[in-house]
């Protein structure tokens, strides 16, 4: 089972080492070595990292490293693309450099270093399967060499350039990730997106003077609520994603052909272009292979295979005092760490909420809503809860803490072996956040 | 002498039961004009096939410009003919719908790629600078064999093939295009194969072998 979950991963593997090997010519001894020696490090890096620390920060280390890829990748593209321009850099530096067998070092053993930390990650308690990590450094090596045969047989005219190498490297590690929850870049790009209009409506508003919250005539939310919603935070994340594969891309195609003037024999001369006309389309498979990839990885990001923990809302009613009592014991047991919701309603007005114990083994109760989004819940996943309209993963240890896209938490008291809320701080808490939010229903929807 | 460009060892091609060419020993030195001459059926077209890469022997060794013909793919093949092969038959094959000027480019289109201005001086070179825009139907016979020489010239190859290139030209024609190869044979340095029936053209060339019923019975040189 966990092999079957790898595939993606292992397939990733494959291309990475293949676009390395193209991308480092003349260097395979180099690259094989340093790629395969990168992904034990890696995996062995997870080993450590993850008996070392909690869960969240394996996983935030991790992440960075993506993060900071994606962000080589965008300043690479945008250099590329300057450079393409004829401006600047007029001899190709990058090139000069790829072509050095301490870059082609490197730049495999980094790669391999994430790749394997990234598939240790998709092995479940990675700090605690060490032959599970054994079999996947094994599997990898393998495939290495399965590349390696693979890459043979390539067409010699299959060149990549080395931007586009790195669109490659850094698409197949962000495809790599995507099917991992915690290390997913597109879903909080595109949150963070949404949050960065939101905030910058909010204080552009603020900044005319004009409350936003109170005074805004309905109709002026119909457009305006528009920019609080998912959409905006997805297509702004598509944007940002695909950008650097489709600079590089055009970098190649704006790339100047050689002269040939000097040529008397004007079938030779057609031949040198011709040729370079050919390598110059071979060079634009790769980003656009890259493009592909991206776009599986936001599929993968945006409708994830993973099956989130989401019980029905269960019906419950509060006593002549305004209280809400859950048995923590019963029918249902509140402290097996899973979250379980409830739906309650008085007077034509109703609140979600759930309880769930964290695992520090604190009791949580809170809202099935966060400040910020349309109310549309939360489910349970891989030592997270997430957030069904942006897609936020809240990790479990942060669940009860108030602020960002966290479930808006709830006063209670424990008493003996229930859990109280009061039925009035419940109802209000609930009204204020969806009249705050319901907004993004309005125009976001 | 000159290196041989074309040097082929007991060279045969069968078609099933007939044996269109028996096994021919054959040294082309580069540079050379031969001229190949024959009845209808004595192998003429076949042997020219044969070298240009148009066919594939059925025994013996065929080297031209020192590639190994018998060694190489459809793809290798298709790239000698592209890039050593100047072909001039005597139907033309033209494009009727396209210009002589596009017929030009159509062969630098599947060589590398097409280049208008290149294509013009080539058609002002055999003669035609003021028929560019014109389509084969508005072109005369001996127009239209310019074209072809044009077209056969236009990516510098090594070896041009004329397959009864002036069986359709009237005796004036014949001598105009005639002069015209020599000139640009002369020019580019290119070894020239001509199929023919006539005498009289196979004159033009350095020495001419006779074949007959597929076996090459005699050779001759024709200038000092």
């Amino acid at each position: 089972m966990v092999a079957l979950k790898l595939i993606p991963q292992l397939l990733s593997w494959i291309g990475i080492v293949l676009v390395l090997l193209r991308g480092f010519p003349g260097r395979r001894s180099i690259v094989t070595a340093a790629s395969i020696s990168g992904f034990v490090i890696g995996v062995a890096g997870d080993f450590i990292l993850f008996r070392s620390f909690p869960g969240t920060i394996p996983f935030g280390i991790i992440k960075s490293a993506l993060g900071v890829s994606f962000l080589l990748l965008w300043g690479i593209s945008v250099a590329t693309i300057y450079r393409s321009t004829g401006q600047g850099v007029t001899i190709s530096w990058g090139e000069r450099l790829v072509n050095t067998s301490i870059c082609a070092g490197t730049g495999a053993l980094l790669t391999g270093i994430i790749a394997g930390a990234v598939c240790a990650c998709r092995i479940p308690a990675p700090d605690g399967n060490l032959p599970a990590l054994l079999f996947l450094v094994l599997v990898a090596g393998i495939l290495t060499f399965f590349a390696l045969a693979v890459e043979k047989m390539l067409p010699a005219s299959l060149t990549v350039s080395p931007s586009g190498m790195l669109a490659a490297v850094v698409t197949l590690l962000l495809f790599s990730s995507s099917s991992i929850l915690r290390l997913d870049l597109f879903s909080p790009l595109s949150m963070k997106v949404m949050k960065g209009v939101h905030d910058f409506v909010h204080q552009f508003m603020e900044s005319i003077l004009i409350p936003d919250h109170l005074f805004v005539r309905p109709v002026v939310w119909k457009y305006i609520g528009f920019l609080f919603g998912k959409e905006v935070g997805f297509w702004g994340g598509i944007v940002i994603w695909f950008t650097p594969a489709f600079l590089i891309a055009l970098a190649i195609q704006f790339e100047r052909l050689p002269s040939v003037a000097h040529i008397r024999q004007g079938a030779q001369r057609r031949r040198l272009l011709a040729a370079a006309i050919k390598t110059q389309r071979h060079r634009l498979v790769i980003p656009l292979f890259s493009v592909v990839i991206l776009a599986a990885a936001a599929y993968q990001s945006s409708f994830p295979s993973t099956e989130y923990w989401d019980p029905k809302p269960i019906p419950i009613s509060a006593n002549q005092a305004g209280e809400i009592i859950i048995p923590k014991k019963g029918e249902i047991d509140l402290e097996d760490g899973k979250l379980h919701k409830y739906l309650f309603k008085q007077g034509g007005r109703e609140a979600r909420f759930f309880v769930l114990m964290t695992p520090e083994g604190k009791l949580t109760v809170d809202l099935d809503a966060c400040a910020i989004c349309k109310p549309d819940g939360y489910g349970q996943a891989e030592g997270s809860v997430i957030c069904y309209y942006c897609k936020t993963l809240i990790p479990l240890e942060t669940v009860g803490k108030p602020g960002g896209c966290n479930p808006v938490p709830i006063a209670f008291i424990e008493k003996g072996d229930s859990v109280v809320i009061d039925s009035v701080t419940l109802i209000n808490s609930w009204s204020t956040t969806v009249k705050a939010t319901a907004r993004v229903k309005e125009g976001g929807k | 002498m000159a290196p041989a460009i074309i040097e082929t060892s007991g060279l045969t091609r069968n078609y099933g039961d007939i044996c269109a060419l028996k096994p021919i020993d054959l040294l082309v030195p580069d540079g050379e004009w031969l001229s190949v001459m024959g009845h209808s059926g004595s192998g003429k077209s076949t042997l020219m096939n044969l070298v240009g890469g148009l066919d594939r022997p059925s025994a013996g060794s065929l080297r031209v410009g020192g590639e190994n013909l018998l060694a190489l793919n459809e793809d290798g093949l298709a790239r000698f003919r592209r890039e050593f092969v100047g072909i001039i038959f005597q139907q033309h094959h033209l494009v009727p719908y396209l210009t002589a000027e596009e017929n030009v480019m159509l062969a630098q289109y599947f060589h590398s790629v097409p280049d208008e201005s290149e294509a013009r001086s080539a058609l002002e070179r055999v003669g035609l600078g003021h028929r560019l825009k014109n389509r084969p139907g508005e072109l005369s016979g001996g127009e239209q064999q310019r074209v072809c020489i044009a077209r056969a010239i236009i990516n510098s190859p090594k070896l041009l093939l004329g397959d009864e290139p002036t069986g359709n030209l009237d005796h004036k024609s014949t001598v105009m295009v005639m002069e015209l190869l020599k000139e640009l044979r002369a020019e580019e340095r290119f070894t020239v194969i001509m199929v023919t029936h006539n005498q009289e053209v196979a004159t033009w060339g350095d020495r001419t072998i006779y074949l007959d019923d597929g076996v090459l019975v005699r050779e001759e040189r024709t200038r000092s």
